[in-house]
């Protein structure tokens, strides 16, 4: 019997080394180029004929473009139309990511913390720079609450450097532990049918009760998949919205 | 557009120190990966996955940049334009209508109003010249019939005068032949009058 989370394991595929470090291209690697060549690849195609009256593919291709042009206009505002084309990119790297991800066999490369955490760090870091090169020093009033009492202010500040910082954390973080969550989840469950089944006899009808469960799973976790990148996309979208107009 | 160059490097940056974080962590928790941990922390995995990470999202970010978002972007420019200018056509189409009816409108009311006239006008021509056809058609009946009965009374007058005569002459005939009395003409006048007075009491008895 295979542990839930062996499904995270990275198998290198082909072995290379890159300057001394392990760089082999993996499972997940695999993933992640599958991932930006198929999201590519479809989004173009859909949009081959530039259609004045799209089909249904180059409909769906606008729509997930005027959602993420949406999300930034509302979120950000004119000021943030330079960084949709990383927004947009973001969004659609960790939705296809995570879609890919629910095919059976399939590697999550979202599940993995060093990936989620990597991408919530370039987001934080940058998202700090574009503040500090807009605001200058003028950035650091960010950290003390307007309107605020005065004896209050150190402990605010205490507390807002804290939350400024927690960020990278708490975004990949989100990530990490639904996609982790849900595929162990569904391993369990699916576990538990072959095992059932497994022990023979009547036991084998037993064993459509965590199948079910697995196929509700299943639909619940096309769900988070998709509202999981919604989410990292939004917060990036909102600290981007702090840093390009700080309270 | 250098904002976002700035945090391409940042990132590339930050990236190659968490690579480096990873690398010196590993050996110590190297250990504790055989006893069955996630391989999430499984930190000799790491440099590969971060190298790719960041191969795979920059040639994402390439690509959506330079091919897709441009594509999509002008799609969907190109459709906006197209629709407000068939948008502007339609309004111009429905305010050229809009014009020609209230022109064909007013027209009409005018011949209406034009049509109106003419009858009316011809309508007072006609009575007008009916009443006076009407007057001297009355003007020559009436001077007829005036004529007529002034003849009327004439040839009556005339018609009495001649019957009291011959009354006269045969009641003096008749007073010679019957009575053997001679009775002068002017009498016999008398008595016709007399008797011709006492008739119409008489017939009314």
């Amino acid at each position: 019997m295979h542990s839930p989370v062996e499904q995270f394991t990275i198998k290198a595929l082909m072995h290379i080394e890159l300057f001394g470090y392990d760089v082999s291209f993996s499972n997940s690697a695999l993933f992640m180029m599958l991932t930006v060549i198929l999201s590519v690849a479809y989004l173009t195609y859909a949009m081959r004929n530039r259609d004045m009256v799209p089909g249904r593919l180059q409909a769906s291709a606008e729509m997930l473009y005027e959602f993420v042009s949406e999300m930034v206009r509302s979120n950000v505002g004119s000021e943030g139309r330079p960084f949709f084309p990383f927004i947009f990119t973001l969004f659609i790297f960790l939705l296809f990511g995570n879609m890919l991800g629910l095919i059976p066999y399939s590697y999550t490369f979202t599940s993995q913390i060093v990936v989620t955490f990597v991408l919530a760090a370039f987001i934080f870091v940058g998202v700090t720079l574009v503040a500090l090169i807009k605001h200058g020093m003028h950035f650091f009033s960010f950290f003390v609450p307007p309107g605020a009492p005065k004896v209050l202010i150190p402990f605010l500040i205490i507390i807002e450097v804290i939350s400024y910082f927690v960020r990278p954390v708490s975004l990949s973080v989100r990530l990490f532990a639904n996609m982790l969550a849900g595929h162990t989840m569904l391993k369990v469950f699916a576990g538990l049918a072959v095992m059932i089944t497994g022990a023979g006899g009547v036991a084998v009808a037993g064993s459509i009760l965590p199948f079910l469960a697995l196929i509700g799973l299943t639909g619940l976790e096309v769900l988070v998949a998709g509202l999981q990148a919604y989410v990292f996309t939004i917060l990036t979208c909102m600290y981007l919205n702090d840093a390009l107009h700080l309270h | 557009m250098a904002n976002s160059v700035a945090v391409k490097t940042t990132g590339l940056k930050l990236g190659a120190l968490t690579f480096g974080l990873a690398v010196m962590a590993s050996p110590a928790l190297a250990a504790g990966e055989s006893s069955g941990g996630l391989p999430q922390l499984d930190f000799t995995t790491w440099p590969t996955q971060i190298f790719w990470l960041v191969v795979s999202f920059t040639l994402a970010y390439v690509l959506m940049s330079r091919i897709v978002t441009p594509r999509i972007a002008s799609v969907l420019e190109e459709r906006h334009t197209r629709l407000e200018d068939d948008m502007e056509r339609a309004r111009q189409a429905a305010q050229e209508a809009e014009d020609m009816r209230v022109s064909f409108e007013k027209a009409l009311a005018d011949a209406r109003s034009e049509a109106a006239d003419k009858t009316r006008e011809t309508l007072a021509n006609a009575t007008q010249e009916a009443d006076k056809k009407n007057d001297a058609a009355a003007k020559r009946l009436a001077t007829k019939i005036a004529k007529a009965e002034t003849k009327i009374m004439e040839s009556r007058a005339e018609a009495l005068k001649e019957l009291d005569d011959v009354a006269s002459a045969s009641a003096v005939d008749a007073a010679a032949s019957l009575a053997g009395v001679k009775v002068t003409k002017t009498d016999a006048k008398k008595a016709v009058k007399a008797a011709a007075k006492a008739m119409p009491a008489m017939e009314q008895n």
